[in-house]
């Protein structure tokens, strides 16, 4: 199959994943009980008062009918109004979308940042001690509640060693790189594992193939030798295992956004989950999912470039 | 549940060389110390939570206002918390309460996605695509919000947490076992019994099904660690196990406005979650070099 | 309104029970670490609990929205610095017309729009006949009034359908602020996107979800004031993380530290612990229609049960009184005498053996579920009420479905709070105690007819003596009839950096920036 083939299928089933995912948020959305009206309302929300916001947001007609309305808005390019700010949904997504994405492309980053050397270092003698210890202690990194280790991040790092700012997103450039790293890191540190075990995998199999061994033999020193060919080689198949968890990384900035007052979709999502902020929910899964799928298929694209027997049969 | 395929399924990330054979007929269980200390930790603390009421003479729920934030040492061997409630034994019953969930939520995506997988593996055509679309659309989702929105749709409680995990952790089971299926129908047993005429039904269940299954054990070790993960977060979130049932999640939440005075009330749950998280992990990556000779 | 939220559902930005707070307080600095002469300049970040929801002071509830634009719109009449009075703000004074039906005001001279046009009476009038009219907002609590005039530059006209008691005291509610007429020739919607008023701060920017800052209005009619250059009101739902960015220096004012931390921060270097008396009243809500609470004997015995002196130092961390009545002790009309239900487990088990259910029962107990503070009283009441029989449950759902279900009554036992609006007890009396009015009587269904007719004959009796007696009565018979459990009065907690000064909090939970500075 060549390659624009592939792609195009690819985006073509990004259109019924786009609209699974609409189906399912938005019935489950108005599954779930309260009511905006009465998010907005408060203790002072009378019958009349909730009827008439309803009216207003057309939340009285029957749920088809209000689906549909929301599927000809979307083929405007129109996410709708957000209930509880008044404001429009994509507006609200759009503003919160940096923080996100900044998020998750410093908490991949970090991720190989720590993956590589360590896998290097496993990868260099298999089974020797220090393989088995770089294996074992990432794993912690698995099984870490994000929001307990991002706490005792702050209160180490900010509090106690005011080395970063304690939360929120920054201001400029390195203002977020200050500001972001904590939050960054506790991604990071959950992804490391899954990037390590990845990496050392495929250092091994390139340690193995016949163009180390002839250049070894050549007298290529170690170093270079790793640098030059183990490592341009292996990193690739572990951005392509960033790109596949590219699910567990959204998910987690919800639950890091909050620990760090982020202003990112995330947050905003949760926030407009409590409000029954329909528009936005349903907004910010689409983006969401549109997300998911579009980093997977640039995963899959990357792999399908680097195929390592197109590469070592070279 | 699908957040790290620890041990991913078939696809671009799996595809890694085969390793020198008389490396893998070395290893043996025994010689892993991985494996060893994963055995080790996971088995301390399962001792821990099934002996959970030999190893302590309080009740995890009964309150002494008078005792409240008692410190470590003494009576209490990890102090009091708000209530005046036992630290130590909430910790214990906690733990056997989020263990106890997490295997049993484990089980239901586990049974879920391996029928699942079979059948769009086995049968390949509509069904193939029905099923993958279906888990396409389920893996767009952020884990997190669709496990609180389920939560929410459902209710807080236990058979909440099973609902949701087993809603959002059967695709991956799927992806595993329909890949391992695509590739064990092509081989000459299976063909073989397909051309005597075995039913369909038969072939899964006796030929194929015992040979992928174990991939899905392996997956499921580190499924776990997730499950576990999410219905901590959900304790924490206040969305879990309703109180005054001890639950490490809403312990945490419980403590950490006491992280300067009384460090231990959110420190401690966080450090079990983590050795169970560790434990298991390190069981899951020794098992899938034990049992797969593909990955090293 | 605002929940003590801790950590994580804090995320919850518009929570469960939005009661809350109203206009202006005022007056100077009368708290904390005030020293020396203020400083001009600086910016004031305060961290707080949740996102504003809207600027359009007539239509929102939530206290976040409130306490930001009362910086920028303010009323004829503010609350007085005790939270029970009123005290002239944008008019200086007015005459009242022997029917009492007639209310002339006399405006202030020399108050500008931070626009610089002058405010006048054409602008009163838009404004209150705005408020008014605001069906889905808080136009009914301007339902007494028949029209506005505006006679004369200076002068405003307020004609009442029936004399009506609290008429000052809704003037100083936040939606009766004053805006410019036609809303300076913009739709309602593009003016309350970026407000204009007559107060201390004008529109600087709002990053929803994250930062809404406010800066200094040159043209300030209170000369000199205000100190601050900006101030600048950051999103941060943890309870943690407000508290560490305090400690940490992002931020200066931290809204609502959780109790447990409290007594911590009183020993911190560099902060100051602020408990300004408040008008909160914490209730345990029993719904009448559910069995067996519509039993007098069950209410009774579940009040008298309660130790609230426990829970004071469980949930608060001893930072709060118990309640005694329906009222807090900073609303006009308290009555100290009133005797509440305290605890007395024999007295309870008397009331139990005198009821339908002598051997007890099993209910419910419904609670948000991201409110450790609620999850604390629950777990308490669930050992108290042992004793009696009384199997609890707890129920948690998420905020705004506890809200809904409390406001349809489909819950048994659930908890909520009240903050006053306005320095007057009408407010709170109706929705309390009033099966008819929109909450039926404080979504309990209680209906006790000599309570509900008080409450009505208080709003227009004029003569103080005459008020009092009638709310005495309405105090005394409700703590009789348990219609609620009282719980406790809580104040209001702000930790704020030392260099902070001038920064207060009425008992309606409105603070005055203009008087806020900040030391170098």
């Amino acid at each position: 199959m060549g390659r624009m083939a592939f792609v195009g299928r690819r985006l073509l089933q990004l259109i019924p994943v786009a609209v699974g995912v609409t189906i399912i948020v938005f019935f489950m959305v108005h599954l779930i009980p309260g009511d905006p009206a009465r998010s907005i309302l408060g203790i002072h929300a009378t019958p009349a008062k909730v009827a008439e916001l309803h009216r207003e947001w057309g939340l009285d007609r029957p749920l088809i009918s209000q689906y549909w309305l929301f599927l000809d808005r979307l083929g405007h390019g129109n996410l709708g109004q957000s209930l509880f700010y008044g404001g429009s949904a994509s507006g609200l997504i759009l503003s919160h979308l940096p923080a996100t994405l900044w998020l998750i492309i410093y908490a991949a980053v970090l991720a190989v940042l720590i993956s590589v050397p360590l896998a290097m270092i496993a990868a260099s003698r298999k089974d020797a001690i220090r393989d088995h210890v770089v294996r074992a202690v990432p794993l912690v990194g698995l099984g870490m509640p994000p929001f307990w280790l991002g706490f005792l991040l702050i209160y180490g790092f900010a509090i106690s060693l005011r080395l970063f700012p304690v939360s929120g997103y920054g201001a400029g450039v390195t203002g977020h790189l200050r500001s972001m790293f904590l939050p960054s890191l506790t991604v990071a540190i959950a992804l490391a594992p899954v990037v390590i075990r990845s990496l050392r995998a495929s250092m091994l199999t390139v340690l193995g193939a016949d163009f180390i061994t002839t250049a070894r033999s050549k007298g290529v020193p170690g170093t270079r030798l790793f640098l030059r060919h183990v490592l341009r080689n292996a990193v690739i198949p572990a951005v392509t295992v960033l790109g596949i968890n590219i699910g567990f990384l959204i998910g987690g900035t919800v639950i890091i956004e909050n620990v760090f007052a982020i202003p990112g979709i995330g947050q905003l999502m949760i926030n407009a989950i409590f409000q029954r902020d329909f528009p936005v929910v349903q907004g910010v899964t689409l983006v969401f999912g549109v997300l998911v799928v579009l980093v997977n298929l640039l995963a899959d694209m990357a792999y399908a470039a680097l195929d390592p027997r197109v590469r070592f049969s070279r | 549940m699908s957040a790290i395929p620890l041990a991913p399924g078939p696809g671009p990330a799996a595809a890694v060389a085969p390793e020198r054979a008389q490396a893998r007929a070395a290893r043996r269980w025994y010689r892993q110390p991985a494996l060893l200390a994963g055995i080790v930790i996971t088995g301390i603390i399962v001792i821990l939570a099934v002996a959970a009421p030999l190893l302590t003479s309080y009740s995890p729920t009964a309150q002494n206002i008078s005792q409240s934030l008692a410190g470590p040492g003494g009576q209490h061997l990890l102090g009091t918390d708000q209530l005046g409630r036992d630290t130590w034994t909430r910790l214990l019953f906690g733990l056997r309460l989020d263990l106890q969930i997490a295997f049993i939520a484990v089980l239901f995506p586990f049974c879920l996605g391996t029928i699942l997988g079979s059948l769009a593996g086995y049968f390949g055509s509509w069904a193939d695509t029905v099923i993958m679309r279906v888990v396409d659309i389920v893996v767009a989702f952020p884990f997190y919000v669709l496990i609180i929105a389920l939560v929410f749709v459902l209710g807080p409680g236990e058979r909440s947490i099973y609902i949701a995990i087993t809603a959002v952790g059967w695709v991956s089971y799927a992806r595993l076992v329909r890949g391992e299926i695509l590739v064990a129908k092509r081989q000459d047993y299976v063909l073989a019994a397909r051309a005597s005429g075995l039913s369909s039904v038969r072939i899964m269940g006796r030929h194929l099904l015992p040979n992928v299954i174990t991939q899905g054990i392996v997956y499921a070790m580190s499924d776990i660690v997730q499950d576990m993960l999410a219905i901590v977060t959900l304790g924490y979130f206040g969305l879990g196990v309703p109180p005054p049932t001890a639950d490490l999640g809403s312990m945490i939440n419980d403590g950490q406005n006491f992280l300067s005075t009384h460090w231990q009330l959110t420190t401690i749950p966080g450090l079990a979650v983590v050795a169970v998280g560790l434990g298991l992990s390190l069981i899951g990556d020794g098992l899938a070099d034990l049992l797969r000779p593909g990955q090293s | 309104m605002t929940h003590r939220k801790s950590a994580a559902w804090s995320l919850i930005a518009v929570s469960g029970l939005v009661v809350l707070a109203a206009c202006g307080g005022s007056g100077g600095g009368t708290v904390g670490g005030q020293s020396g002469a203020p400083v001009r300049g600086g910016n004031l970040v305060i961290a707080r609990t949740a996102d504003s929801q809207s600027m359009n002071a007539t239509t929102v509830f939530d206290n976040e929205s409130i306490w930001i634009f009362e910086q920028i719109m303010e009323p004829l009449y503010t609350v007085t610095p005790n939270g029970k009075g009123v005290m002239p703000w944008l008019a200086t004074g007015y005459k009242v017309s022997p029917d009492k039906k007639t209310y002339t005001f006399t405006l202030r001279k020399g108050v500008k729009f931070s626009t610089g046009k002058p405010m006048t009476s054409a602008d009163v009038k838009f404004s209150l006949d705005q408020a008014r009219a605001a069906s889905k907002g808080w136009g009914y609590i301007d339902t007494a009034i028949k029209s506005v005039s505006a006679p004369a530059p200076q002068t405003v006209v307020v004609h009442l359908k029936y004399p009506w008691a609290p008429l000052l005291a809704d003037l100083s509610l936040f939606a009766n602020g004053i805006v410019p007429a036609r809303y300076g020739g913009q739709t309602e919607n593009e003016f309350y996107q970026h407000p204009v008023g007559t107060g201390p701060f004008k529109w600087d920017y709002w990053h929803k979800g994250s930062a809404l800052k406010l800066v200094r209005n040159p043209g300030y009619w209170q000369a000199g004031k205000p100190y601050l250059n900006s101030v600048t009101w950051t999103d941060v739902p943890s309870d943690n993380t407000r508290e560490l960015q305090l400690k940490g220096g992002q931020a200066q004012v931290d809204e609502f530290p959780a109790w447990s931390t409290v007594a911590s921060l009183k020993s911190t270097p560099n902060v100051v612990m602020h408990l300004f008396s408040s008008t909160r009243t914490d209730y345990l809500l029993l719904n009448e229609l559910r069995k067996p609470l519509g039993d007098i004997h069950v209410r009774r015995a579940i009040s008298l049960a309660i130790n609230r002196p426990a829970l004071i130092k469980a949930v608060l961390f001893g930072n709060g009184k118990p309640a005694n009545s329906v009222f807090p002790p900073q609303v006009p009309y308290y009555q100290k005498a009133t005797k509440g239900l305290q605890y007395n487990l024999a007295a309870a088990k008397q009331e139990m053996a005198k009821s339908s259910v002598p051997h007890g029962f099993s209910t419910t107990i419904l609670i948000d579920s991201g409110n450790s503070d609620q999850r604390t009283v629950a777990t308490i009441m669930q050992s108290e009420l042992k004793p009696l029989g009384i199997t609890l449950k707890i129920q948690q759902l998420d905020p705004n479905t506890v809200n809904d279900n409390q406001q349809s009554l489909k819950y048994n036992i659930s908890l909520a709070y009240w903050t006053m609006d306005i320095p007057d007890p009408d407010e709170l009396a109706t929705f309390a105690v009033d099966p008819k009015s929109g909450a039926r009587s404080f979504f309990t269904a209680y209906d006790n007819p000599t309570v509900v007719t008080d409450t009505h004959q208080a709003e227009k009796t004029l003569a103080t003596s005459q008020r009092q007696q009638l709310y005495n009565q309405i105090q005394s018979l409700a703590a009789q009839d348990a219609f609620m459990g009282f719980l406790y009065y809580s104040p209001y907690a702000y930790a704020a950096a030392a260099s902070v000064h001038g920064f207060y909090v009425t008992p309606l939970g409105n603070y005055h920036l203009e008087n806020a500075w900040l030391s170098k």
